[in-house]
């Protein structure tokens, strides 16, 4: 394992106790899928931190420019994989199948997205190879496609590309156009189980010196640490509002949930559907929340008040923690958050790629007016 | 006949680990069961003297006795020295597990009570296609190592069942026909997302059997002893009732009541329909929630178990110090939570509960599955007790399971109903 110094706060490295913070974290910055594999994955994680030590949490930037690096995800749905756990072997086979195809030998882990289960298996991938995480990734949040990353804005390829599924059946993937991977991945991954253990982006340390975002794996442990506090809705917005800038849009009760609600771009996963929130207190507006597999766009009152590439995400006031996607219901009490992601996604490119007109919502940005 | 009607009054029960109380409600007026010496405060003792009073408090004496078994049942869960049937456990999967976390229950205290697991290659996807044929030289040997062990409840769960049951059955039919007379519980009677939450929720289902068995066979014993047609319930999860023959093939569905209970009663006591209930348990406090008269339950991870079930509970979480902009009424009872529990069952209606994934490519198929839904919880809401015609869908939620193929979506819901009261004992 490489001997360098290692950085996350006041600490260099995650362990054990770090679980589930980290699991708090991630499900911040990507919401969509409930808890119905939590205790599963922790366990997992934290059993492999307990054998195999802890996993060093390095600044890209620590590392000579010559490492080779590589990024893990999961590719495909949540729900899936809480009904078909992996064997546990998928995402380190992955990564040595891109090892054998370009005969290297990665010398560090980072996360595709430092959000939902994809954060918490780059950790689970590093333990098993016995070498250091980056604390950095590729979209800061979770977007839907494995081409919407800082990675590709700046020219960095996601293949070779291997994708291992809990079958034990697997992928390998060459494309000479990052977007064509996508949709090359998404037929193998449905036939795999819905999910899949995706290694991709291999590259250099030096080259995500500039292509990836810093510092993304320490914030969602932090956050999560505030998420676990469980204090009451509004001094935790308060509170995450310090370190990740998010405020809250209205806080109000779910009245309706509609599908199909816009036209449906297949080629993108989960169909669009809209939430309607009455608001309490505040201007009595009502809220139209249009949904994708992350919140794209909100609107109070017709006008829109946020929308793709910002996090937006609901806190469920009456339990004081996050409500995913999967799990929304008519008479929800929930704060409506929104979190400015980060720069590189409000550029005309990012914009482009992974903006509300990306999901039929051909509307200007809030931030742009 | 049972006695029905205003004049009649209704009996709550609980039963903790040392003794049972119970309550009696009729009407607004709720009366709190205290046996007299030398009466006992044992399940028997405190339903006899519930009956007392419920033939003092109303004209027609007592219809129904509805029991909270929840505390029993954890009780038994969490001390290691109870007597627990073991459990096999099956797995139908593509392929083991390689890392021993994922190969067990991440609750030890679900995992003491698996004596012995197997693992057979097979299963589906969230829409029923088949990722591996289910391995039929595996499910042999599984059985021929079973018969040896003297196991005799079995726990099945496999990948996609609640959408192909197909893997699960098989291994049941071969299961019993190995080990004839096993108890099995397959995962796909329950529904639900999440092979380990499903895994548990058959787990407890199994590991509790023998003991609902007794402790309905004692009630039973006991409203036959009693005058008049009383007829026996049982609390849910859910805060519901459900019908005892269907608690005793269903166990696990009881798990966990007694939370939701006490939400039901402190509204009823208020007076409320709709409302945010602060309680305090062991010192601290919670918070749930009351909606059209039944408490906010989901699937989740209920207190002291470790991990999730997929049955749905009333999970209470820690009362925030403040919450402005409340729109509805906060009570904080000054009852304690064995009489909240009782009045709770007391009033409790039949309920059902379903959560399931579809497809979907427009909004008739849209409209054509949850209609299905709604049928089916109403089948099963009537089987739980019921009486036909007064079934209503409380609540029905249909997400967009994200980012799964477009189409997908989770179904969720919950049938309530009035009592029949023609299901009292004869």
């Amino acid at each position: 394992m490489t001997s360098v110094s290692g950085y996350v706060g006041a600490s260099s490295s995650i362990t054990a106790e770090d679980v589930p913070a980290l699991y708090e974290g991630a499900k911040f910055y990507s919401p969509a899928v409930g808890d119905s594999n939590k205790t599963s994955i922790n366990s997992w994680l934290a059993g492999l931190l307990d054998r195999n030590g802890p996993v060093p949490l390095l600044r890209v930037e620590s590392l000579p420019p010559e490492t080779p690096c590589v990024s893990v995800c999961v590719i495909g749905s949540g729900s899936a994989m809480s009904d078909l756990p992996p064997a546990g072997d998928e995402f380190e086979l992955a990564v040595r199948q891109i090892e054998r195809l370009q005969q290297i030998t990665f010398g560090a882990i980072y996360p595709l997205a430092a959000a939902t289960i994809s954060a918490l298996v780059a950790v689970v991938t590093a333990a098993q190879l016995r070498v250091p995480l980056l604390d950095a990734d590729g979209m800061g949040r979770a977007f839907a496609l494995i081409h919407h990353t800082a990675m590709h804005l700046s020219g960095v390829s996601p293949t070779p590309l291997a994708a291992v599924g809990p079958t034990g059946e697997s992928v390998l993937i060459e494309v000479p156009a990052g977007p064509r991977a996508d949709r090359m991945l998404r037929a193998n991954v449905d036939t795999v189980g819905g999910w899949a253990a995706l290694a991709a982006y291999p590259t250099t340390a030096g080259v995500l010196r500039r292509a990836a975002l810093p510092g993304t794996m320490s914030r969602i442990a932090n956050v999560g640490r505030l998420l676990l506090d469980r204090t009451d809705p509004d001094r935790l917005v308060t509170r995450l509002g310090a370190i990740t800038g998010c405020r809250r849009l209205a806080r109000g009760r779910i009245a309706e949930l509609e599908h199909l609600s816009r036209p449906s771009d297949v080629t993108i996963p989960a169909h669009p559907s809209s939430l309607v929130v009455d608001e309490v207190g505040g201007l009595g507006r009502q809220l139209r929340i249009e949904l994708r597999s992350e919140i794209v766009a909100v609107f109070a009152d017709g006008a829109l008040i946020a929308g793709a590439p910002d996090l937006m995400c609901l806190l469920d006031v009456s339990r004081g923690t996050l409500a995913t996607l999967d799990s929304l219901e008519p008479g929800d009490l929930i704060d409506v958050l929104v979190t400015p992601a980060d720069a590189v996604w409000y550029s005309p490119a990012g914009i482009e790629m992974v903006g509300m007109g990306s999901h039929g919502i051909p509307l200007v940005h809030p931030r742009r007016r | 006949m049972p006695a029905q009607g205003d004049d009649v009054a209704q009996i709550g029960v609980t039963l903790r680990p040392h003794r049972a109380y119970a309550a009696v409600v009729h009407g607004a007026t709720v009366r709190a069961v205290e046996p007299v010496a030398p009466a006992r405060t044992d399940l028997e003792g405190v339903i006899a003297a519930a009956v007392g009073v419920a033939l003092r408090a109303a004209p027609g004496g007592a219809g129904a006795v509805t029991v909270d078994l929840a505390p029993l049942l954890l009780d038994t869960l969490v001390r290691p020295e109870a007597e627990v049937p073991p459990v096999a456990a099956v797995r139908i999967v593509p392929r083991a597990a390689t890392d021993p976390a994922l190969a067990r229950s991440p609750a030890e205290l679900v995992e003491r009570r698996i004596a012995r697991r197997w693992t057979v290659s097979g299963g589906h996807d969230l829409l029923g296609n088949e990722l591996a044929p289910l391995d039929g030289e595996g499910l042999a040997l599984l059985c021929e190592e079973l018969a040896g062990t003297g196991i005799r409840h079995v726990a099945v769960v496999a990948a996609g069942s609640q959408a192909r049951p197909a893997h699960e059955r098989e291994v049941a039919d071969a299961v019993l026909a190995a080990v004839p007379g096993a108890r099995i519980s397959v995962a796909s009677d329950y529904g639900g997302q999440g092979l380990v939450a499903r895994e548990t929720t058959v787990v407890l289902d199994c590991a509790l059997t023998a003991l609902t068995e007794r402790v309905l066979d004692r009630c039973e014993r006991t409203l036959a002893r009693l005058p008049g047609s009383l007829e026996l319930r049982v609390a849910r999860g859910d805060g519901g009732y459900s019908t005892p023959s269907r608690i005793r093939v269903t166990p696990v569905v009881a798990f966990g009541a007694t939370e939701a209970l006490e939400l039901c009663g402190a509204a009823h006591l208020a007076g409320l329909d709709d409302c945010r209930v602060l309680l305090t348990h062991d010192g601290r406090a919670l918070a749930g929630e009351v909606r059209h008269g039944l408490a906010a339950v989901r699937p989740d991870e209920p207190a002291g178990i470790g991990t999730e079930l997929v049955v749905p509970t009333a999970v209470l979480t820690p009362e925030p110090p403040a919450r402005p902009g409340d729109d509805v009424p906060v009570i904080r009872p000054r009852e304690g939570p064995s009489l909240l529990a009782c009045v709770g069952a007391a009033i409790s209606r039949p309920a059902s509960w379903l959560d399931e994934v579809a497809f979907i490519e427009s909004g008739a198929e849209l409209d054509r599955v949850r209609r299905d839904a709604e049928e089916r919880a109403t089948a099963m809401v009537m089987a739980n007790g019921a009486a036909p015609g007064t079934t209503h869908v409380a609540e029905i939620s249909t997400v967009a399971v994200p980012y799964s193929p477009s189409g997908t979506v989770r179904v969720r819901v919950r049938v309530a109903g009035l009592p029949d009261t023609s299901l009292a004992r004869r």
